[in-house]
């Protein structure tokens, strides 16, 4: 009896276990928000030291929940993805020597990480290798030919005791973006020591972050020029980032020692300035933008587009010209930890055949919802609802709705035209005209 | 010269007016009839150039109404003259008829086209 009842309650137990077990998944995903991007980010190193010479930006990535994972950049066990599922949301490289990624990677690889919508940040440096310095020219930026070339700025320097070539220089020439580097201002300069690079001016995807000063040039410091250097001025670009067709973003910069621990908690004076900050922009500068390129700022979602007949609820297969209707989109922007309605005042939607017949801005109730509502123009086809939105910083938005718009039916049309009431008043009166004549005729004398 | 050419043209004028008054009653009745079809057709011309030739089909069948009904009436009115030989032994009853048949059948077109 006694041995009965053990084996009853330890299956009961059985049963609370696996159903516990059953529902955990439920569980998490009832805990979890759905973020766009994931958390999980591979950093390839040249040298473990670099996990510690550069741990107060990596501290600052994991704070916000990032699962960083360091590897040597030639260590054979790497592998961004298993199986087709990719194991990693993000990649850092911080390998600028690397001539050769270990295990599976190349630079098809990478940049197919990038083509499947991830986001990417590389460091390239004044020993750049030919690996890297490929890389960024896939991505769209092109650093000095010559490979022992660094930036040098004779005006724009950062004064110090211990570095006399100038080529640690002091940069505040950012961008205007409040989405890319965040609300607050960065008042200090950035110290940057490295190589630049240069951008195609046609192409409208990569942006200049941070720009060097006007008096900087690419150069060897060691050796006397012998022909005016190739890059000037601020068509060099310190930093730069690239957000690709798919929403990617990629961060690149030629100088690892931007990151570094060293940089971040030095003072800086610019040369030619009174003025010296206790600490430089590094920390403020690339805390900011690692935020716009893990998409925690700036990412839009678009959701919810609904078109109907102003006063009825639901969407009609079919417009008939000259209707009145009413279009409305939802857009939220992700805040770093939930989605949060997307305020401005720019949203248009075009009524689109060839060309757009009607072009209006949405206006919004401020919790996320877009709508205007307008008359179907007096042509009929096959229309779409097209809502085109890129804005610089932000993800791009590319809706488009299919409906077709049909003309009058034969009895849809006005009973008696306004426009011809003389032609319906002349043969009404020719026949009362006719009418009088007959009698006319017939009783004269 | 002038004067005579002048003097000519108001003969002529007199002369007009001189022999329509002497056409039977009935005829000047069914004159006026035409002369009222074509004044309302000439009407509708002008506002159509006016306006443009929107419900086209309107058009048509305004103008041709007036039309239809002055070729008509200028049909009775060569059939009742008793002047006219050709037509001395038709009885006028007849062509009156003929006239209101015609009418009835045009005004049926026009209003169908009318839209």
């Amino acid at each position: 009896m006694a041995m009965a009842t053990a084996t009853a309650r330890s299956a009961v137990l059985l049963l609370a276990l696996i159903s516990f077990l059953l529902l955990l998944p439920f569980l998490a995903a009832a805990l979890s928000v759905d973020s766009p991007k994931g958390r999980r980010v591979l950093v390839l190193l040249d040298d473990l030291a670099t996990k510690s010479s550069h741990s107060l930006y990596f501290r600052s990535l994991q704070s916000r929940g990032y699962d960083l994972d360091f590897k040597l950049a030639d260590d054979p066990k790497i592998g961004l993805q298993r199986y087709g599922q990719y194991l990693y949301d993000g990649l850092i490289l911080f390998c600028p020597a690397t001539e050769r990624f270990g295990g599976s990677l190349d630079q098809a690889a990478i940049l197919d990480f990038v083509d499947s919508g991830h986001d990417l940040i590389i460091a390239a440096d004044a020993s750049a290798s030919d690996l890297i310095r490929e890389i960024a020219t896939e991505c769209g930026v092109d650093f000095d030919e010559d490979p022992l070339a660094v930036v040098v700025d004779h005006i724009g320097y950062a004064v110090s005791d211990t570095e006399g070539d100038h080529t640690l220089i002091a940069a505040d020439d950012f961008i205007d973006s409040s989405v890319i580097l965040g609300d607050k201002k960065i008042e200090a300069p950035v110290l940057f020591q490295g190589i630049g690079h240069s951008l195609n001016p046609s192409n409208n995807l990569v942006l200049k972050v941070l720009a060097a000063s006007p008096s900087a040039y690419s150069a060897n410091p060691k050796s006397k020029l012998s022909n005016p250097p190739s890059l000037t001025g601020s068509a060099i670009s310190l930093v730069s980032v690239v957000q690709a067709r798919n929403n990617a973003r990629v961060l690149i910069t030629g100088s690892l020692s931007l990151f570094s621990n060293r940089l971040f908690r030095s003072s800086v004076q610019k040369a030619g300035s009174s003025t010296r900050h206790e600490k430089a922009g590094n920390e403020q500068f690339l805390t900011e933008i690692s935020k716009w390129i893990f998409h925690e700022r700036g990412h839009l979602k678009a959701v919810n587009v609904k078109h109907n007949l102003v006063g009825e609820a639901d969407e009609p297969a079919m417009y008939r010209i000259t209707d009145d209707l009413e279009y409305s989109v939802e857009i939220y922007e992700w805040s770093g930890s939930s989605w949060e309605p997307y305020v401005s005042d720019d949203v248009q939607v075009q009524f689109y055949m060839m060309s757009p017949y009607v072009l209006k801005t949405l206006s919004t109730d401020k919790k996320g919802v877009y709508s205007t509502s307008f008359k179907v123009p007096d042509v009929y086809g096959v229309f779409q609802f097209k809502l085109e939105y890129q804005r610089l910083g932000y993800t791009s938005l590319s809706l488009s709705k299919q409906i077709p718009v049909r003309p009058f039916r034969h009895n849809e049309y006005e009973r008696f035209i306004p426009a011809a009431y003389p032609y319906y008043g002349a043969a009404f009166s020719m026949m009362a005209g006719f009418f009088l004549f007959t009698f006319a005729h017939l009783y004269n004398k | 010269m002038a004067r005579s050419s002048g003097d000519d043209a108001q003969a002529l004028f007199h002369s007009l007016r001189s022999a329509y008054a002497a056409t039977p009653k009935n005829l000047k009745i069914i004159d006026l009839y035409v002369a009222f079809a074509v004044f309302t057709a000439l009407i509708q011309v002008v506002y159509m150039a006016l306006v443009g030739s929107f419900p086209f089909n309107s058009f048509l069948s305004g103008v041709l109404s007036c039309i239809g009904t002055a070729v008509l009436a200028v049909c009775l009115r060569i059939q009742v003259n008793k002047e006219n030989k050709e037509f001395k032994d038709l009885p006028p009853e007849r062509a009156f008829a003929d006239f209101v048949l015609c009418n009835l059948v045009l005004h049926l077109v026009i209003m169908n086209f009318l839209g």
